[in-house]
């Protein structure tokens, strides 16, 4: 298991060193200059070359790569332009609520998610059946911008149930961070439960056409003991990948969600870093992003040995 | 009886209702207090006012500093820390007193060094600092209270320059003039403004807080200039992306304000019972603004036949989502807001919708349906709605449009490089003096470089009669429509929201200001 995680882990670097290429090639490539997107639009061309000498931004590019190349594997990610900080502190300071966004919609996602595929499958062609996976449907089909949009509309708006936007920390104030995470958690969790029911679904109808489980029965087990002990814990494999996966899309996700409901996060973060030209920022972020989900899949795969005993990685 | 004892009772009601309404009254006065929470879009690129022309920018530091003059509520000049001035004879120095007592944030006096430093920074890097300071020979303090502007030839934009609220002559404390070099953005907030800069979290909001030695002048309220007051402890800036975010916070309390809406809100907000529209004039006029270094439109007949070729109105009601509050038809070059300027000449070629005479321009061009490269942007939805618009309408007559869809940071980027487009689209905002007309300029995209306009603006900016002034702006005007170095199409104006419980709000001013503001809460 130790070499394994070894060997995984070296193979983290060239995926790493190919991403910071690309991130910065890319991000560079596109027109658009952070100069002149700071200074406004009616700024003259000798203040905007001023600025961009001042910035460095007047070096050849394979200069501006060699050096960030040196910066990051110091671990500095550089300064951002248009923050007036280091990349490092402004991701430190918008990791809170992204996690915090994504642990809540995750949780949202598995809760509806994972026993609704349950119950579709253990009572396949049901009338609950059809309408969980007509939800779930609905889940995949609709926007959630769409549906984080009407939300704010009717919780907020109309009844004021809950506020409309905003971020409180969970430290500092729990009541009202939790208020204030129920709806995007909600819109974003739900679009992703989705995926979660339909695989859950699939998996339990699966394990619940195996040999064991008609011995199960046959040994006159109850009905739910198989469902829920039986074959749940076999048809669990593919839905932890899809969790898995399914944080990898939260990230993205989150993006939409963080900007809609105005909570000030990575995804806002690199969002508003794109449109600036904020190449440190837009840098550092997907640096750190494609990171964590080089992390997330790893855990995914050492998870599987925790579940099915019968997977060993040696 | 029964019937006495109602018309009784009524009577009772209605006097006690207006013994209410006048217990009432008092109680409108001007409260102080609360946290007014105001959303706007972005997250300010700098707080340092002479640093960029950026619009946010220019509306958060004018509440925390000032400069020498103001605007009044005809947009004219207004003196703000300056108490007064003199012109010399021969029209080539200025002498500005300047107020006394007046303290910064940090607890010193401002005076006459501080100023000479603040604005010799302006000069360097403000588009209107430069502008003026292409005229100034001197600026220097005479004493503690007395600052001296010679110049080198007479000059008629020395106290709108001073009062421009963008990109601004804000005085900073010497040592923070002095110590950012003036293409480096300042990062110590110290000015005179009645808020004072208590924390800014990019992102999340920037706090301001009540500067309680605000000295105020003794004046009214009157435009962006007279006496301030801050009435509110503290001013919350949050940034709000979203758009329909901003309209449903404004709904729900959890803002006071919100700025730059979408005008398809206009109705929703109408409707609310806690809050209202705000219709802002001036906004911007839209224009499309012509390449006249390299490429096709440095044909005029080419330019010409798209002047020829439009048909404003309908282009103004879509972008304005219908409403005809939200626009307005006027070929003026300067708004009907700043009346010094607006000019109401007939017989113009603005809005001619003549396709006929289009197409024989077109013919005269010798143009042969070669693609034009016209270059907009989706994240200021009203440019992208009638660039899509024109083009419908000049490809009618005959165009061949490129319509370009790009960021608007790559659309600012590639406005300055002559190769890259033919036209694009943006805004005309309130230009307080002819000079600052940036269409006309040869240095602004789009590069008017046409003799007769240059000339004439180089007369505007020396002569000083007021009258001699307007009629050369009219007789400049007459010559932009025969030139066309850009299109102009109509006034839209701008959205924003305000709950109920805001008072003493000035909706007339180009941009928001938040002190002379009290909450009824």
């Amino acid at each position: 298991m130790f070499a394994y995680l070894v060997r995984r882990l070296l193979a983290v670097i060239p995926v790493m060193a190919v991403v910071v290429t690309v991130v910065f090639l890319l991000i560079h490539l596109i027109p658009g200059d952070p100069v002149s997107v700071m200074l406004g639009p009616d700024a003259t061309p000798t203040q905007i070359e001023a600025t961009r000498r001042a910035l460095g931004l007047d070096r050849p590019i394979h200069q501006q790569l060699l050096g960030f190349y040196g910066r990051v594997l110091r671990g500095d990610l550089g300064q951002s332009y248009f923050l007036d900080r280091p990349v490092v502190t402004a991701i430190v300071e918008r990791a809170e609520p992204t996690l915090m966004l994504m642990a809540c919609a995750m949780m949202v996602a598995v809760v509806i998610g994972v026993p609704s595929g349950i119950v579709a499958a253990a009572h396949r062609g049901s009338i609950w059946d059809r309408t969980l996976m007509l939800g779930s449907l609905l889940g995949v089909c609709v926007p959630g911008f769409w549906l984080s949009l009407n939300f704010i509309y009717l919780f907020a708006v109309r009844l004021g149930w809950l506020p409309a936007a905003g971020y409180a920390s969970i430290f500092s104030e729990p009541v009202s961070a939790l208020r204030y995470m129920v709806l995007p958690a909600v819109s974003l969790g739900f679009n992703q439960s989705a995926l979660i029911a339909r695989i859950s679904r699939s998996c339990m109808l699966e394990a619940l056409q195996q040999d064991y489980v008609r011995t199960a029965r046959a040994k006159g087990l109850p009905n739910r003991a198989v469902t829920y002990v039986h074959a749940f814990r076999n048809a669990l494999v593919p839905v932890v990948t899809v969790i898995g996966v399914t944080t990898a899309v939260l990230i993205g996700g989150a993006v939409v969600t963080e900007i809609v409901f105005n909570i000030p996060g990575l995804g806002r973060l690199v969002i508003s870093a794109i449109l600036r030209r904020d190449y440190p920022v837009v840098q550092g972020v997907v640096l750190v992003t494609a990171a964590t989900y080089v992390f997330i899949n790893l855990l995914v795969d050492v998870l599987y040995a925790f579940i099915d005993p019968r997977i060993r990685y040696d | 009886m029964a019937r006495r004892s109602i018309s009784l009772r009524l009577l009772t009601a209605l006097t006690m209702s207006a013994l209410l309404t006048f217990a009432a009254a008092p109680a409108d006065a001007q409260k102080k207090g609360g946290v007014l929470r105001v959303g706007n879009l972005g997250e300010p690129p700098a707080l340092d006012a002479h640093w960029t022309t950026a619009s946010i920018t220019e509306t958060l530091t004018n509440h925390i500093y000032e400069g020498l003059f103001s605007l009044d509520r005809e947009n004219k000049p207004t003196p703000m820390l300056a108490e007064s001035y003199t012109v010399s004879k021969d029209a080539l120095t200025y002498t500005f007193k300047l107020r006394q007592g007046v303290k910064f944030h940090n607890g010193k006096e401002m005076t006459s060094e501080d100023v000479v430093a603040s604005l010799g920074r302006w000069g360097k890097q403000s588009i209107y600092g430069k502008g003026l300071f292409t005229q100034v020979v001197e600026l220097k303090a005479v004493d503690k209270y007395t600052v001296e502007m010679r110049l080198k030839e007479k000059s008629a934009i020395v106290l709108i320059s001073l009062a421009v609220p963008n990109n601004f002559g804000a005085i900073y404390p010497k040592e923070i003039a002095e110590k950012f070099a003036p293409e480096v953005k300042t990062t110590e907030y110290v000015g005179t403004g009645p808020f004072k800069l208590a924390e800014w979290k990019p992102d999340q909001y920037i706090r301001m807080v009540r500067f309680d030695d605000y000295k105020t002048r003794n004046e009214k309220p009157n435009g962006y200039g007279g006496g301030k007051t801050a009435y509110v402890d503290e001013i919350r800036w949050v940034p709000v992306p979203e758009v329909a975010t901003r309209v449903a916070q404004v709904e729900t309390g959890e803002l006071d304000f919100a700025d730059d809406l979408n005008l398809d809100s206009y109705d929703r907000l109408q409707k609310s019972g806690s809050a209202r529209p705000i219709v802002s004039k001036p906004y911007y006029w839209l224009v499309a603004v012509m390449n006249k270094k390299e490429g096709l439109m440095t044909n005029q007949k080419l330019r010409q036949a798209w002047q020829a070729a439009i048909d404003i109105e309908p282009i103004m009601k879509n972008v304005a989502g219908g409403k005809s509050e939200l626009y307005r038809m006027d070929s003026s070059l300067i708004p009907v807001e700043i009346p010094a300027w607006h000019t109401k000449l007939s017989g113009l070629p603005w809005n001619e919708r003549n396709k006929d005479k289009a197409k024989k321009l077109l013919q005269e061009a010798g143009y042969k349906k070669e693609p034009i490269r016209f270059m907009t942007t989706q994240e200021y939805k009203w440019m992208y709605d009638f660039a899509l618009l024109t083009k419908q309408q000049l490809e009618d007559v005959g165009f061949n449009i490129d319509l370009q869809v790009v960021d608007w940071a790559t659309l600012v980027k590639r406005r300055n490089n002559s190769k890259e487009y033919d036209v694009f689209t943006t805004g005309i905002g309130a230009i307080y003096d002819p000079y600052h007309a940036v269409f006309l300029s040869p240095n602004w995209p789009g590069w008017t470089t046409d003799e007769d306009i240059l000339r004439l603006q180089a007369e505007l900016a020396r002569e000083t009669d007021q009258k001699k002034r307007f009629a050369l702006w009219e007789q400049q005007t007459r010559q932009f429509f025969e030139k066309v170095p850009v299109i102009r199409y109509g006034d839209l104006f701008g959205l924003r929201a305000m709950r109920n419980t805001v008072k003493g709000f000035n909706e007339s001013t180009e941009r928001i200001r938040f002190y002379n503001v009290w909450l009824e809460k």
